[in-house]
């Protein structure tokens, strides 16, 4: 009995701080954020984190202004972050974007959701997989957030870049109507931000190639490393900064194609398959005039360098390699990849290198001992004289 | 006038010295190898840009796309101008008496292979002197011989990589690996042969000014190319052509 007593005052006591901390915190909160859940009452503070089994720490603050100028400043935090009804949140559940957020979609009146998107992306090469079909290594694909990193916090831009002045003026027509100025920002931001790259074409590469270039990762996959990408023209004027330089998603992710929705080349659809080679080169549809005059016999060629598939078909004792699974898995992929005729032009390109190289080796070299031999008897023929 | 000024180099002006000069090069040759010369250079810069290592690259900051820009122009200048140099200079081989001159003396003939182990055993010390060269001797055959075969492989990779449109992939992927290991062996050749010709051998450290004067010295000549100097002393119309008359105050070397 008595230690209910002291239960029941205590849960008192706190329901009183409770009462009076948020009466004392509500008038200054900011009228930034709405934030019914009052979740910004602890995760206000910057200090708020924790370090996870890992050892990584996990920061749990919220910027409220950053936020509130972001793509989703207008949601509850509940509407992603299912499960936070207890405190301390131990029943967390992990963020699905393909959730409905109870936002109405103006154009259909329906609640907002990125569901479709991530049915696609669920269907593509990033996907799981599902059934006979599910990927191996799961742990290895992408999720939403490792592309989309921080789409939140950013500063309205837009098509026109940096220019604040321009940015200014524009927004300024769209708060005549739309008086918040936030309001008109997050949308102008994310107009704009659909009107053009965000990231460079460095950025891009970048991003792809965190997980494309990583050979131990890829094999598991029964893919190659796409280091390949970077023996291409393309890659040097991406290096060199070119307006337009053709990055990873110019060719996989052309005009009329989803980024969530990239296939493998043998797919029917993929742009980068050989019936569609010669409108992905002349990107067709695009603003950009690519390879504008491409012929069947340019577009059908090879774009990366061959790599490791390649060589590995190439050689002759394939079994040496096939007790390791992860080769064998390349090998195997490749089989079904490189055409007999691919494998031609890699040889061929292969033995043109090697004759090259030899060649350079010899004609250097024994012009190198010829003109040692000159130089020592110039100066014999000289001190004799 | 610049014909005025190559030709006066201290070399020629030196004449009242008593020594007697010898046409290597005339104008049009010298000329010739000038635009050679500078289109070589542009292109080995342009072209080897594109094989920079990225931290490199990256050194040109927010202009690099600007460099690259101006590098792709003057690339293709600079190939432009040498493949009309490399059609000018077959047809100064055909038609021009001088270029026929020096393309009967430039033919290979089996006295380059005898002159070839008679240097060898002379740099072996098996032999006192080095066999007796004619106007041109075998290294020079050889080194003209590549420079033809490399400035055809080259225009010719050049081109099908600047209309890439109209060709296989295939075909541009050889191309590619043709246009960058002959320039790559090209440059190392010039480096390695030519340069070590005109620069760094003894007594023409540190740079024979023929190419710019067109003009060798007798004792020079007579050394270097003994079966030559006997020929143009042998015949005097030779003589015309080869050696700068002393007192003539005018261009011996543009007789051609």
């Amino acid at each position: 009995m008595r230690f209910y007593g002291l239960l029941a005052v205590k849960s008192l006591v706190l329901a009183v701080i409770f009462v009076i901390l948020q009466v004392a915190i509500a008038p200054a909160q900011t009228d930034v954020v709405t934030d019914t859940e009052n979740c910004l009452f602890c995760h206000r503070y910057p200090n708020m984190g924790r370090y996870d089994k890992s050892g990584n720490k996990r920061i749990y603050y919220v910027n409220e202004k950053l936020f509130a100028s972001s793509v989703h400043g207008k949601l509850r935090c509940k509407s992603c972050h299912a499960g936070l009804d207890e405190i301390p949140h131990t029943n967390v559940k992990k963020v699905d974007c393909s959730s409905s957020c109870h936002i109405k979609e103006p154009s259909t009146g329906k609640e907002f959701s990125h569901a479709n998107m991530v049915d696609k992306f669920r269907a593509s090469v990033h996907g799981e997989g599902g059934g006979s079909k599910a990927k191996r290594y799961p742990e290895d694909l992408p999720s939403c957030k490792y592309c989309h990193d921080n789409p939140m916090y950013r500063a309205p831009r837009g098509v026109w870049g940096q220019s604040e002045a321009l940015i200014n003026e524009t927004l300024a027509r769209c708060m005549g109507c739309h008086t918040s100025s936030q309001w008109a920002e997050r949308f102008y931001s994310h107009f704009t931000h659909r009107m053009r790259k965000r990231r460079s074409q460095e950025e891009i590469v970048a991003l792809c190639t965190s997980c494309h270039e990583d050979q131990e990762k890829m094999a598991r996959h029964g893919l190659e490393s796409i280091g390949t990408y970077k023996d291409t023209f393309h890659w040097i004027q991406v290096q060199y900064g070119v307006k337009d330089a053709p990055d990873c998603i110019s060719c996989h992710i052309p005009v009329g194609y989803s980024a969530h929705d990239i296939r493998p080349r043998t797919d029917r659809i993929s742009p980068i398959n050989m019936d569609n080679r010669v409108k992905t080169c002349s990107n067709q549809g695009g603003v950009q005039s690519c390879h504008p005059g491409a012929t069947t016999q340019f577009a059908t060629g090879r774009v990366h360098a061959y790599g490791m598939k390649a060589q590995l078909l190439a050689r002759q004792n394939q079994s040496d390699f096939m007790e390791d699974e992860s080769i064998s898995l390349v090998i195997e992929r490749a089989e079904k990849d490189l055409s007999k005729k691919e494998l031609f032009h890699y040889k061929v390109l292969r033995l043109v290198k090697l004759f090259y190289k030899i060649l350079i080796a010899f004609v250097i070299g024994s012009m190198l001992i010829h003109q040692g031999l000159d130089y020592v008897a110039s100066k014999r023929q000289i001190k004799s004289r | 006038m610049i014909k005025k000024r190559w030709f006066s180099r201290s070399k020629v002006d030196a004449k009242s010295d008593g020594h007697k000069y010898f046409v290597r090069l005339n104008f049009n040759e010298r000329v010739q190898h000038m635009i050679f010369l500078i289109c070589f250079i542009v292109l080995a810069i342009t072209g080897f840009m594109l094989k920079l290592p990225e931290d490199i690259v990256q050194k040109f900051g927010s202009a690099r796309d600007i460099v690259f820009f101006y590098r792709g122009i003057l690339h293709r200048t600079a190939g432009t101008i040498m493949i009309l140099v490399s059609l000018y200079h077959v047809f100064y081989l055909l038609f021009k008496k001088a270029g026929r001159r020096w393309l009967l003396d430039m033919l290979p003939k089996f006295k380059d292979l005898t002159d070839m182990i008679g240097t060898m055993l002379y740099y072996l010390r098996i032999k006192d002197k080095h066999p007796e060269y004619d106007r041109f001797y075998y290294k020079q055959k050889l080194e003209y011989g590549a420079l033809i075969a490399g400035a055809t492989l080259m225009s010719l990779t050049g081109l099908l990589l600047w209309t890439e449109e109209m060709w296989p992939k295939f075909l541009l992927d050889i191309a590619t690996i043709v246009h960058g290991m002959e320039a790559i062996l090209a440059c190392l050749a010039i480096m390695v042969w030519h340069m070590y010709e005109v620069h760094l051998r003894p007594r023409k450290f540190p740079i024979d000014n023929l190419w710019l004067t067109g003009v060798i010295e007798e004792e020079e000549l007579r050394e270097e190319f003994p079966l030559h100097y006997k020929k143009i002393m042998a015949d005097p119309e030779l003589k015309k052509v080869y050696l700068v008359p002393e007192h003539d105050e005018g261009d011996a070397s543009l007789r051609t």
